[in-house]
């Protein structure tokens, strides 16, 4: 498997690993996986009371092409809206890494993640406005 | 695909007898060894060289608990695919795990002890896997449905025993 430069780079030194708490209201958490190769991915996001990302954590266990594509999402999300974050679709992942057909499941991946923290922190918001 | 069970002449069963199949093996690729095809029209000589791989593979396929319960999926006409998602209980389980597994990297009695309790999940999914193929004749939609989510939760599993013999061995 060839990986490209930017994909070598992030897997080697990837941005962002860490946890974020998930009990704080502030935080949402994405939990996924894809069974077929058996990679887990967790994206966490921090979100300001104006709803700007200021914070993002990763940690994926997987190929290098999973973690490359998770630790670029944390490093796009950081100051974007959630209407902005929603926006990123794993093409532009796969546009950025220059993925190979074989691992496009990765950037989608980082994609369904992305969505899944959003969807955690809107749930919690509103479980909050609703107590 | 063709049958590895057909191929083997073996029940279309998750439950087999290791014995057994490992005998079948043994006497068909003594029936199809090249020396045995010296003389023989060179037609006749490749399909047994083809039917002595394929053979293989088929035995390769069904020797390995996981990669049965894949063929007879795919013999049902179902598999696990990248676009799959887990259940959220298995990937908590998952994360924790391999966290847990970092974190004991450098105490090998840590991680033979994950290994353990990691490898009893294994063989679980596996019984599930026999109850779920095996209980009746034909499996029906439901039963194939708790064949493939106890393959998701073995082939997880199996990852992490893979990552944590790596650590043993490092």
């Amino acid at each position: 498997m060839a990986y490209s430069e930017k994909v070598i780079e992030h897997a080697e030194n990837p941005r962002n690993v860490g946890t974020l708490d998930k009990e704080d209201p502030n935080v949402g958490t994405g939990l996924v996986g894809a069974p077929a190769c058996g990679d887990v991915m967790r994206l966490q996001i921090k979100v300001s009371d104006a709803g700007v990302i200021e914070d993002a954590k990763f940690k994926t266990f997987g190929c290098g092409s999973a973690i490359a594509s998770s630790s670029l999402a944390t490093e796009w999300l950081k100051g974007r809206t959630l209407d902005e974050a929603s926006a990123i679709r794993n093409t532009d992942i796969v546009k950025e890494l220059n993925l190979p057909p074989v691992k496009i499941h990765c950037s989608v991946l980082a994609e369904d993640a992305i969505k899944s923290a959003i969807e955690d922190f809107r749930k919690k918001q509103s479980a909050k406005r609703g107590a | 695909m063709t049958d590895p069970f057909e191929l083997l002449g073996l029940a279309r069963r998750f439950s087999l007898d290791r014995a057994a199949l490992e005998q079948r093996h043994r006497d068909l690729s003594r029936t199809l060894h090249p020396d045995r095809y010296v003389q023989a029209p060179p037609g006749e000589r490749r399909m047994a060289l083809e039917r002595a791989v394929a053979v293989n593979e088929a035995f390769r396929a069904l020797r390995d608990p996981l990669t049965r319960a894949e063929a007879l999926l795919t013999l049902h006409g179902l598999s696990v695919g990248d676009a799959d998602r887990p259940a959220p209980a298995l990937l908590m389980e998952v994360m924790d795990l391999r966290e847990a597994l970092d974190e004991a990297r450098r105490s090998p009695h840590k991680v033979a002890a994950l290994l353990d309790q990691v490898r009893a999940r294994s063989r679980a999914e596996e019984s599930a896997l026999a109850s779920a193929f095996d209980a009746d004749d034909a499996p029906d939609a439901a039963a194939l449905g708790r064949a493939r989510d106890a393959l998701v939760r073995l082939k997880y599993f199996r990852r992490f025993e893979d990552e944590a013999d790596a650590a043993l061995d490092y």
